[in-house]
């Protein structure tokens, strides 16, 4: 095929405690598209932004187009030939197509400022180019998010775009639109564009790309063609290992139902069903944007259902507030523990009970020693570490923070807890520590719906497993069919065969 | 036991100020150190320090509100026309209070129903709220109040210069700090400020506690309008307006962060009695209310720089910790 444009060689980066990249090569050749995949936590992200210029690795080499780099800057990056279109659209709505096709750059070498004239003739030029009849004079908040992606992909090839990196591109637009994203892809191949394409889904590299890269924990896995392989084999290149990490065994029998949704509609789900049994972990899988935290947000009173109901042992969840979630038993340990769960600049002391204060309090006034007591108890149950329960939270490594939300939902004597990502950005000792407290949990008759992306987690701690793809329920599996490529086929949307 | 001198005093850092301040003062002028003199001081600035206590709350909810001065004109205005109406005093304070309660409200009303910040929504209706309280005065001092109503911010307690509105204030004080510190409610006020949607999920109605505050802020409002009107014995439009500056740069001075979720009822009263020292000092200097403004300002700009300094620093050293940690 064509000539090697970008060569990334033995790049290796590391941060405290985890290597993200671990010696990893791979390239690109002119006029291709080649497709990058791997779980969360592949390492995908932190190559794209490697060869960006947004991070420097700590050994290796990039390529571009011959020239050898060790380490770049986002401005080498861009002169060198490298443009991206990022997941989340970065465009300045008040000012036109064309203004932010050309923002921060003086187009025309204008002594006052940029030459419109100039600026507005490279504009559809770039548009004819990609085959978009547009106005270039429309202020990008007339345009649809379809629309505004072309703009970045604009954007990001004006200047002599060797190669194209587009990070999920699929997952920001209509689905109706994606089809016409692919042509303006396909035409930059056309014109030797090299074009670094990631996405989840799996069934739009088939149609779009020519040869695919595979990462996984990290590491470089391999590299084929497209037509070479099949969804199965990439699957199985994704995950690809046996469970390395030992889940502890429980000894609990599930009961009566305690949560029974039904039919519910909102937030961006439809019509879900299911039901979580009390002394359970339901784990609740699906790719990031399946709708989990939606529903999350949905079950704990934050966000009213548009239609369906909500049963918590049997009665009606009428919530209009996470308080009234809270009411019923339900307790959510968010996904962004910092953002939605702890109170970053209190003490542990402050954040343990906060979720109890009510309960201990008569008449408004609160029993100290009764949170005290609280505070004491949980630190010790979930062996939090701290050199004093007057530290403050932000103080704490990730791993407690994560304890203390856990500590706050258990002291409010919730029942049914909502572990959103229990384990995210925590340390492989913390991790075995939340599971153990997860499963002592559910022996002291609690019940807890998991949602996780960790593909271990979910098989190693669930009893049984839902999966959610776009909004909607794909599948449940009973454990003695619980398989990897089972979930992650349910999870990109293939129902049956 | 040194160290814990030191920590004492960065915790009522306004306290210390207030001290040096005092004794600055007493050097420069030798009434200054009376009991009288004290008292006078306390009597001037309680329908601030009233006010204080409610604008604190929704200063450590994370709030800001601009419009309580006018509020306070409006309130004080209602309050003497009722009065020269023939209205029985019981009554008027009530109706007052009451009317001030509903612009609290109203101030979170339009929060939630516009979905901007407080501060925002506040500046807009001090303007209204100034417009409505010329329109009904049409811009004349409505004086000629009645003697008994004068006894509340006039009448006077054990001592010539000890006035029921510093019992009052110093009462409110008490409760307030209680009401802080020992209740849920003061918990609930911090975990806004701290961070509203760990305040959401946790369980506390957000939009409850909102109203809660605003009404507070409202109720002492109403009650420094009624003291300061019966103080001076007449009300205008313009009674109230500038104490929302003096207010916000004592609370500042007080140690509230401009980000909420942190304070002390009592070094907010420190923080206003700052500022009211203040500006007594320059009077007494022969510097006028123009001065004052300007001294007030630079103020307030120095106590923001300060508290933006502190949050920076905190993040920074929290940071470094855990760096030290990994």
């Amino acid at each position: 095929m064509g000539r090697k444009i970008l060569e990334v060689k033995n790049v290796t980066k590391t941060y405290p405690g985890v290597v993200a990249l671990d010696n990893v090569s791979f390239d690109v050749e002119e006029g291709e598209i080649l497709a990058l995949i791997g779980e969360n936590g592949a390492g995908k992200s932190t190559v794209i932004k490697t060869i960006a210029g947004a991070i420097q690795p700590d050994s290796g080499e990039i390529l571009i187009d011959g020239k050898r780099f060790t380490k770049l800057t986002p401005t080498q990056a861009k002169e060198a030939g490298i443009g991206v279109v990022y997941q989340e659209l970065n465009l300045v709505p008040s000012l036109s197509i064309m203004e932010n096709i050309f923002l921060g750059d003086r187009v025309g070498g204008g002594r006052f400022g940029p030459n419109f004239r100039e600026m507005r003739r490279r504009s559809e030029e770039i548009m004819a180019d990609l085959g978009v009849k547009i106005d270039v004079s429309t202020q990008v908040q007339m345009l649809s998010t379809a629309q505004m992606q072309i703009v970045e992909i604009a954007k990001a090839v004006v200047k002599n775009c060797k190669v194209l990196i587009m990070d999920e591109p699929s997952a920001s637009i209509p689905m109706a639109e994606v089809e016409n994203m692919f042509r303006i892809v396909r035409r930059l191949r056309e014109k030797g564009v090299a074009v670094i394409y990631i996405s989840h889904r799996l069934e739009e590299l088939f149609e779009l790309c020519d040869r695919v890269t595979v990462f996984r924990d990290g590491r470089y896995v391999i590299t084929r063609n497209v037509a070479d392989i099949t969804k199965k084999d990439l699957i199985r290149y994704m995950i690809g290992r046996e469970l390395t990490e030992k889940f502890p065994e429980r000894q609990v029998t599930p009961g009566e139902p305690v949560l029974q949704v039904r039919d519910l509609t909102g937030n961006g789900d439809f019509h879900i069903s299911l039901e979580l049994r009390k002394g359970e972990i339901l784990g609740l899988a699906g790719l990031v944007g399946a709708g989990r935290t939606e529903l999350a947000k949905m079950l704990c009173g934050d966000v009213k259902p548009e239609s369906g109901q909500i049963l918590v042992r049997g009665v009606p969840l009428k919530a209009a507030s996470a308080a009234d979630g809270v009411k019923a038993g339900i307790g959510l340990v968010p996904e962004d523990r910092k953002l939605e769960g702890v109170f970053l600049n209190y003490t542990i002391e402050w954040n343990i009970p906060v979720m109890s204060l009510k309960r201990v309090s008569r008449f408004g006034f609160m029993n100290f020693r009764e949170l005290d007591r609280l505070t004491n108890t949980y630190v010790d149950t979930l062996d939090i570490k701290t050199p004093s329960v007057k530290q403050e939270v932000r103080n704490l490594s990730g791993g407690n923070q994560q304890k203390v939300v856990v500590a706050k939902v258990l002291a409010a004597e919730n029942e049914i807890l909502i572990f959103d990502e229990p384990t995210r950005g925590i340390d492989v000792g913390a991790k075995q520590e939340i599971y153990r407290l997860m499963n002592s949990l559910v022996e002291q008759g609690k019940s807890i719906l998991m949602i996780s992306s960790e593909m271990e987690e979910l098989l190693g701690m669930s009893d049984r497993i839902v999966v959610l793809h776009e909004g909607r329920v794909t599948g449940g599996l009973e454990k003695d069919q619980f398989s990897q490529d089972k979930v992650l086929e349910l999870a990109s949307g293939i129902t049956e065969e | 036991m040194n160290r814990k001198i030191v920590d004492f005093g960065r915790r009522n850092l306004a306290w210390v100020l207030l001290l040096v301040i005092c004794i600055i003062f007493s050097f420069t002028n030798g009434n200054f150190l009376t009991l009288t003199n004290l008292l006078n001081i306390l009597n001037q600035n309680a329908y601030i320090i009233i006010s204080t206590y409610g604008i604190a709350l929704i200063m450590m909810s994370g709030g800001l509100d601009m419009a309580v001065g006018y509020q306070m004109s409006i309130c004080g205005v209602a309050c003497a026309l009722m009065l020269n109406a023939g209205v029985p005093i019981p009554v008027v304070c009530l109706i007052t209070i009451a009317l001030s309660i509903a612009f609290g409200a109203l101030g979170t009303l339009l929060e939630q129903l516009l979905k901007l910040p407080r501060i925002f929504v506040s500046i807009g209706l001090s303007t209204v709220y100034q417009g409505v309280a010329y329109v009904i005065t049409n811009s004349k001092t409505i004086s000629g109040l009645s003697a008994g109503f004068k006894q509340i911010g006039q009448g006077t307690i054990l001592h010539p210069n000890l006035t029921y509105a510093t019992i009052i204030m110093i009462l409110f004080g008490i409760v307030m700090s209680i009401v802080m510190d020992r209740t849920y409610f003061g918990r609930y006020v911090f975990a806004l400020g701290g961070n509203e949607a760990s305040a959401r999920l946790a369980g506390i109605n957000v939009k409850r506690m909102k109203y809660a505050i605003g009404m507070t802020a409202g109720f002492f409002c109403g009650v420094g309008a009624l003291v300061l009107t019966s103080r001076v014995g007449a009300a205008s439009a313009a009674t109230g307006a500038g104490t929302e500056i003096t207010i916000l740069t004592g609370i500042l001075v007080g140690g509230v962060s401009v980000r909420g979720g942190d304070g002390k009822i009592a070094n907010c009263i420190a923080g206003v009695l700052i500022m009211g020292l203040l500006a007594n000092g320059m009077q007494l200097a022969g510097l006028n209310t123009y001065y004052q403004y300007i001294a007030k300002g630079a103020i307030m700009l120095l106590v923001m720089w300060f508290d933006a300094f502190q949050i920076k620093r905190r993040a920074l050293a929290a940071s470094k910790r855990k760096e030290a940690a990994a």
